[in-house]
């Protein structure tokens, strides 16, 4: 590429230095941030005390944190879901129908059990339903990739357009086991008592939008990090992400790698999904999910490059800045929701496009004459 | 006009330097080309003869000196102008899209193409650039179903095509059986008879002093001698190649062999009807290598897939230390390594290695692992096997990819000979390929060590010398066949090289 007569030429790094492992994020940070005060300022919104605003909203106010919490707990879910498969070279885009199924089967698990079992069992158990009912819905894509080759990204995005009718077919399309006989009107029904949790509400008498399933999502994500790190499991999955043809060589088996690992993702999506019968819905509730939590999975998961620590940090970021653009709206100034999108899209587009720099060298040179 | 003479200059180098990181790959090379001449350039991997066709090319543009095409100093910024003056180079990875024909990747690139693509009209033309060069090819052949040397075909077709004088073929005989080597010269022949200019690019000495009418040997970078036709003596080319006397002095087995640790018997496979190997019956006892020559292709990895339980053959056995490893049921790989078996594959990188993961984490790689993986152990190992084995890397967290060609082999030859635990068989597969001269000599001397240790060493290679230095017993493979079989000291040559191109 030739730009004002200097040759302008990429080069892939050896090593990245450390300063720019940080310094790239911060600045693909703040580039998104003038790009959409530019947005701003072309609706007239003043762009500084917008994004004062949207700090507060999301995440220094008392409700602002809590809800952003409450948010990224699902979040971290789908973002572990999403980098665990990503890392192994396997693109699932399955983690918001996985999601879904979770709700659904943690929402089957709390009501079968009735107030049966005392809390301590029955939360668990709903989790682990949702985390049994995720992993069936990736099934079939799993055992496709890994006995027949076909491409994952295909068979996990169709899986979504499913449960997500299914999800709606449960509770406004007919009357079964999941829908509240109480009422024609169309809601799910509750799950026993028993296997809810009640918001924190951190040393206040406030109801929060944090539950305690946010420590339960942190402390999956520690474990994974840590189980990745030390198990031979983690070990042969990074040996098959890097060269397939070493973990042949080493008699490792990789249709077992492939389909575990999608299983493994589907599992900690439905979890997420669970969460929320756990804590804010109690129920199948179509409405409070659909918000696109498992797409922003991918999105998390990308920004903490697959690192599961980062997921949580990269979840609690990207959820305050929905909880502070949802708040925008409502403010003195009211800014459209849309110009909060566009800032999401901004952020997201800079720190993907920032990987590029952190990969590799810019060199610039003067273009030689030709003679 | 001087330069329309047979004879007369086409191509020169003069002065050319080009760096790269740590290295000075062409240190003031000076290099020429006369028309239809032939001119090899000879030299071990990493001399820096690739990198000067490179700058002759335009792929490279040297840091100084120049390029000179008939008497005027060229400035070649990419491959392109190179081919605005007529030189083209042909790579030793081929540059070819498998799914189109060969008329297709033929144009592929080529600046005046029409919007629908004239096919019957270029389909002639490479018809007949085929036809005059002695280039068996059809043009409306898929590409991706072409053997090697078809592609290779293709390549100079493409190049001709674009009106090429002077060809530059890098390592064109690496993936080349014997009679395909032969249509290939009779190819270079034809093109020199025209006029046209042929720089060779080889580290294979036996085979370019028929072709070149001058030979010029490259070692670190510098040119160390150049040579015409008819002077041309191998053993002298050979010394200038390595920059000291050689003697290859055989090494043998030192002590008496004793049990047999791998037997191969009867073995078949087949692969999509077609067959790989056939009715393969060896063994190897403890204190011996056993040297399988062959021309690459020949089912070299198959056999060693085999043998390592990575391939189970369609009939046959293979035991290793007594326990049968090739029956469906007996684990594959694990299964083999267990009984006793090490294997060093030839693509150590991709294969033997994983690239990303550090100096450590590899040396797990072929360990019986607990659920959690014991990297302490391992950074002990690692740490003793830099020291002991001069593996230079910054520390042993580096990742394997980072490591030169020789210092990578010696990680992957360390852990297969020494911290896989009990093992008493080795396979390995040309284990000196692409290794400079240093490293070979270390290469060598590990195995001649391991055999002496007491192991049995099945060594598959494609270098012919390297099988009659080290090998006890040496085999040739040729078509999925064990041709011949001949102990180490009496093996001949001659009748060697010939089992090798499938004359009896």
């Amino acid at each position: 590429m030739i730009i004002l007569g200097r040759r302008v030429r990429m080069e892939q790094r050896l090593s990245t230095p450390r300063l720019l492992l940080f310094l790239v994020p911060v600045f693909s940070v703040f580039l998104a941030l003038v790009v959409g005060g530019v947005f701003l300022a072309a609706t007239g919104h003043s762009p500084i005390g917008t994004y004062l605003d949207l700090i507060d909203n999301g995440y220094t106010s008392f409700y602002g944190i809590t809800d952003t919490l409450g948010l990224a707990t699902p979040l971290i879910c789908t973002g572990l879901a999403a980098a665990f498969a990503f890392r192994m070279n396997l693109y699932s885009i399955g983690q918001e129908g996985q999601m879904y199924l979770g709700m659904i089967g943690g929402a089957w698990a709390g009501i079968a059990i009735a107030d049966s079992l005392p809390q301590l069992v029955a939360v668990p158990f709903v989790l682990l339903a949702g985390a049994a009912t995720g992993a069936a819905w990736i099934a079939l894509p799993a055992f496709l990739r890994a006995r027949l080759g076909t491409s994952e990204i295909v068979s996990t995005l169709l899986l979504n357009y499913v449960a997500l009718n299914l999800l709606n077919y449960l509770i406004f399309g007919s009357t079964g086991f999941f829908r509240d006989p109480t009422t024609s009107f169309p809601q799910g029904r509750l799950v026993a008592d028993s296997a809810r949790l009640s918001p924190i509400s951190f040393f206040t008498d406030k109801v929060t939008n944090t539950y305690p399933t946010f420590l339960i999502a942190v402390i999956l994500a520690v474990v994974l990090f840590w189980l990745m790190r030390v198990s031979n499991y983690g070990y042969e999955t990074a040996v098959y992400a890097d060269s397939p043809n070493t973990a042949r060589y080493a008699g490792m088996n990789s249709a077992w790698l492939q389909s575990s690992v999608l299983l493994v993702s589907g599992a900690l999506a439905g979890v997420g999904g669970a969460m929320y019968v756990v804590g804010p819905a109690g129920k199948v509730d179509p409405g409070l999910l659909q918000v696109g939590l498992g797409y922003a999975g991918i999105v998390v998961a990308a920004l903490a490059r697959y690192n599961f620590i980062a997921v949580i940090v990269a979840a609690v970021l990207f959820a305050g800045l929905r909880t502070g653009g949802n708040a925008l709206q409502i403010s003195n100034d009211p800014v459209p929701i849309a110009i909060a999108v566009v800032l999401q899209g901004a952020v997201l587009l800079f720190a993907l496009g920032g990987e590029l720099f952190r990969r590799n060298k810019i060199i610039i040179t003067r273009v030689q004459v030709a003679t | 006009m001087q330069h329309d003479e047979k004879g007369a200059l086409a191509l020169a180098a003069r002065g050319v330097t080009k760096r790269f990181p740590g290295v000075v790959a062409n240190d003031q090379v000076n290099f020429d080309l006369a028309r239809g001449e032939v001119h090899t350039l000879l030299g071990e991997n990493g001399a820096g003869k690739s990198t000067l066709a490179s700058v002759l090319c335009g792929l490279y543009r040297p840091e100084v000196g120049q390029v000179v095409r008939d008497g005027k100093e060229i400035r070649l910024n990419s491959p392109r102008d190179g081919l605005a003056h007529g030189i083209a180079m042909v790579h030793q990875h081929f540059r070819l899209v498998d799914r189109f024909t060969v008329a297709e990747n033929v144009v592929l690139g080529h600046k005046s193409l029409s919007f629908v693509l004239a096919t019957a009209e270029i389909e002639a033309k490479v018809a007949a650039i085929t036809e005059k060069f002695g280039l068996p090819l059809d043009p409306r052949a898929v590409v991706g179903e072409l053997s090697a040397g078809e592609r290779q075909r293709v390549e100079i077709v493409k190049a001709l095509y674009q009106g090429a004088e002077i060809l530059l073929l890098d390592e064109p005989t690496a993936l080349l059986a014997p009679p395909e080597v032969e249509k290939l010269f009779i190819t270079v022949r034809a093109m020199t008879h025209v006029g046209k200019s042929v720089v060779f690019v080889s580290h294979k000495l036996g085979e370019v002093v028929d072709i070149s009418d001058r030979i010029t040997v490259m070692r670190g970078g510098k040119v160390t001698g150049s040579v015409r036709r008819g002077e041309a003596d191998v053993r002298r080319l050979a010394e200038l190649m390595v920059g000291r006397e050689i003697n290859i002095v055989p090494r043998r087995a030192k002590l008496p062999t004793s049990d047999v640790l791998l037997s191969v018997s009867q073995v078949h496979l087949e692969r999509d009807g077609v067959e790989l190997l056939s009715d393969i019956n060896l063994e190897v006892r403890a204190g011996e290598i056993v040297g399988v020559a062959g021309v690459a292709g020949n089912g070299q990895r198959d056999l060693a897939e085999v043998v390592a339980g990575l391939q189970t053959p369609q009939q046959g056995n293979v035991t290793v230390c007594g326990t049968p490893t090739a029956r469906s049921g007996a684990r594959g790989a694990r299964g083999a390594r267990r009984a006793g078996l090490a294997y060093v594959p030839e693509d150590r990188l991709g294969t033997g290695l994983a690239p990303s993961l550090s100096i450590v984490d590899n040396m797990v790689l072929t360990r019986e692992r607990g659920f959690l993986v014991d990297r302490k152990s391992a950074l002990v190992e690692s740490e003793q096997f830099i020291k002991q084995l001069e593996i230079k890397t910054p520390g042993p967290l580096t990742p394997t990819r980072k490591l030169s060609g020789g210092n990578s082999q010696k990680v992957l030859l360390a852990r297969e000979l020494f911290a896989v635990s009990g093992a008493r068989v080795l396979v390995v597969c040309s284990p000196t390929r692409g290794l400079d001269v240093g490293a070979v000599e270390a290469v060598h001397t590990l195995l001649d060590e391991a055999r002496d240790a007491g192991k049995a060493i099945l060594m598959i290679s494609e270098d012919l010398d390297e099988v009659m230095t080290l090998a006890d017993r040496v085999m040739v493979l040729y078509r999925g066949h064990i041709t011949l079989e001949q102990s180490g000291n009496d093996a001949d040559l001659d009748r060697v090289g010939r089992a090798m191109a499938g004359i009896a």
